[in-house]
């Protein structure tokens, strides 16, 4: 599958125009009028949001109007209209971006170090071609370094999971 | 001569042996963030904030900025070994660095990029050290409405000044500024824009939104692109330094256009990015016959890095001096320094004299060590770029998204680095900017509150912006950046009769 830079412009568009259309429903809710001494909390982005909402919809205008001339010049074959994202593309970002959703939701369970050390081997594993020893040694070289400059250096704790604790780390 | 005491006043802050060393990491970490691809200056210097709470202001501005320097000549680096951009500001140093370097002369390339770059910083920091205590004596002038004047300016600037096409400038300073509002209300004290999660009473972070934006969003692309490094070779030979440093005198010209273009757009919010495009552009234009530009022509790498540094310099002072940053690294530094409890502004002068002639010392400090570190160590930074993606694309993940987390010790921020990753991401390839979202998440609060300051005082008449000559003519000047600069293009073209793209 391909996307199309056309959709990419019209989904864009349309959420930040829905980011607008939030902005005004929570500005309602405070009220965005005046009072005895001044704008209400709302007034600010009850405007912002407005504007917002309008610059949205000129660009998706904008896209549906380029979209169409690309059409007319696909018809006339003499060009292909501009893809976003080839299908190999899509694969590539896709596995990229599981693995790093994956990796913030071992950070919340598991806790930081065990989370980076996983992903890390994990990625040079399966994806560098590094053999599975070498790929963990360099996952746990990573969380080793990393402890050290948050927790010992810098004194700032990071998340820690349940397996921690089993190492006598706090 | 106030400014000169004020200076060597400075100079007596920031050469300490701490502060000296602050400098040399500052610039070493600015180095190995602005080789690595998905790590740039503003992300760097937002990942490192967190960790700067425990300094003084003045050695945290000073380890910041010099991060920044770093950062600078690293995305040159980059630019000139591996034709990759380590930051969008060196795009235009890849035009003829990298050709340069493919032709046997990679290291006339990098010196005449980091010497100009040098030149380019050292014309930036003084005509910051010239016009700071003017800038500082013009801006305590300024009211409620004259600051909202200065915010409208600059947020004016981007939209007509600015590459992209105006109503995705639009979109994406909105989307900051509303972005900004979410959380506690300082003027009534309300919570907006939360819809009853618990995570967003505080407010979003813009550091959280930077490393997102920048750091994720900028590895995505590069994951797409499917990285491959075709390097050059990268070995310093100190005699060519040297034949370089001698030929550098006859690029003079260049060097001053590129230096005001820089000056230029620094202390307006054009930024570095547009000020070293506009400056190849320009010696391009003005350059005499020979080899075509695009081959690796000296006068192509000498334009746009003047220009770069100059301006990245120069952006510290309406940061300083009126609280408006105009890049998207200053921009996160004075979320810094009002993370640190300063103000930025013209009162930031007359109550903190140490931090802000220490700062503006440092620079000229700094650069220099920038420049001798940067040709002591570029073949081995060049070396980081030849560790494989699939290690080292992991390890940034996990530095950005750990640098989110110990901004505020939350979890929720992670998923917010990720979601702003994705935003990026789509933003970077649809071509809206960034800088001017992050631009109006650290300038949304006091915007607002210089806008409702000054209807309190003009009772809700909009009057009040044209009232007297100061803020009547910048807001003048705002308006006409706002609508000008396209109008006069959308003339020239109907004048050409080029269909509009």
């Amino acid at each position: 599958m391909t996307v199309r830079r056309f959709h990419a412009e019209i989904g864009t568009a349309i959420a930040t125009g829905a980011l607008g259309v939030a902005a005004i429903i929570g500005a309602s809710e405070l009220g965005y009028g005046w009072e005895g001494h001044g704008p209400q909390a709302g007034y600010f982005p009850f405007y912002v949001g407005l504007i917002l909402i309008g610059a949205s919809l000129w660009n998706l205008v904008g896209a549906v109007l380029r979209h169409r001339e690309a059409m007319a010049r696909v018809r006339a074959a003499l060009e292909i209209e501009e893809p976003f994202l080839q299908r190999e593309h899509l694969g590539r970002i896709g596995t990229f971006l599981a693995a790093m959703a994956g990796f913030v939701i071992g950070t919340v369970t598991l806790g930081v170090y065990v989370s980076s050390l996983a992903y890390i081997a994990w990625s040079a594993w399966r994806q560098g071609g590094y053999r599975l020893w070498v790929a963990l040694a360099i996952g746990a070289g990573f969380s080793v370094v990393q402890y050290v400059i948050f927790e010992v250096i810098f004194r700032i704790p990071l998340l820690k999971g349940p397996i921690e604790p089993l190492l006598g780390i706090y | 001569m106030g400014n000169f005491d004020l200076l060597m006043h400075g100079f007596a802050i920031a050469i300490t042996p701490m502060h000296l060393m602050l400098m040399v990491g500052g610039v070493l970490m600015g180095l190995v963030v602005g080789v690595l691809p998905g790590l740039g200056a503003p992300n760097g210097v937002s990942l490192l904030i967190p960790l700067t709470f425990a300094l003084d202001p003045t050695s945290a501005i000073i380890l910041l900025s010099s991060m920044y320097w770093g950062a600078l000549f690293g995305g040159s680096t980059t630019s000139i070994l591996f034709n990759i951009p380590g930051e969008p500001s060196s795009v235009a140093t890849t035009f003829d660095g990298y050709p340069m370097a493919r032709s046997g002369q990679s290291t006339r390339a990098l010196t005449l990029a980091f010497m100009s770059a040098g030149i380019g910083a050292l014309i930036g920091v003084v005509v910051i050290t010239l016009l700071a205590g003017w800038a500082s004596k013009f801006a305590m002038r300024f009211g409620a409405p004259e600051y909202f004047a200065v915010y409208f300016l600059a947020f004016a600037a981007f939209i007509g000044m600015g590459s992209a096409a105006p109503m995705k400038t639009l979109v994406s300073l909105t989307t900051g500024l509303l972005l900004a509002s979410v959380g506690m209300d300082t003027v009534t004290g309300e919570i907006r824009l939360t819809f009853g999660l618990n995570e967003l009473l505080s407010g979003i972070s813009f550091l959280v939104v930077v490393i997102g934006l920048f750091g994720i969003g900028e590895l995505l692309s590069t994951v797409q692109e499917g990285l491959r490094f075709r390097g050059v070779a990268s070995k310093i030979d100190l005699r060519d330094v040297l034949k370089t440093m001698a030929e550098l005198p006859r690029y003079w010209a260049t060097t001053i256009r590129s230096g005001l273009v820089g000056i230029w757009m620094g202390i307006t919010p054009g930024g570095p990015t547009a000020a070293s495009f506009m400056s190849y552009g320009i010696a391009r234009q003005a350059s005499r016959k020979g080899e075509p530009f695009g081959t690796g022509r000296p006068e192509g790498i000498v334009a746009p890095e003047t220009a770069d540094h100059s301006a990245g310099s120069c952006a510290m002072l309406p940061m300083l001096a009126l609280g408006v940053p105009s890049s998207a690294t200053a921009a996160v530094m004075m979320g810094g320094l009002m993370i640190w409890g300063l103000t930025p502004g013209p009162m930031l002068f007359a109550t903190k004299p140490d931090f802000v002639w220490g700062l503006i010392a440092s620079m000229y400090v700094s650069n220099l060590i920038g420049v001798i570190l940067v040709l002591a160590t570029v073949p081995m930074f060049a070396a980081l770029l030849r560790i494989p993606f699939t290690i080292i694309g992991p390890m940034i993940v996990v530095i950005c998204f750990v640098g989110g987390y110990t901004v505020s010790n939350s979890s929720f921020d992670l998923w917010l680095v990720l979601v702003f990753g994705l935003v990026g991401y789509l933003f970077t390839k649809l071509n809206y900017p960034l800088a001017p979202l992050v631009l109006a998440m650290v300038l949304g609060h006091k915007a607002e509150n210089a806008f409702h300051q000054s209807m309190i005082l003009s009772d809700g008449s909009l009057a009040i912006f044209f009232s007297n000559t100061l803020v009547a003519s910048i807001m003048a000047i705002g308006i006409a950046l706002l609508v000008l600069p396209k109008t006069l293009q959308l003339g020239s073209r109907l004048r050409r009769r080029v269909p509009v793209e």
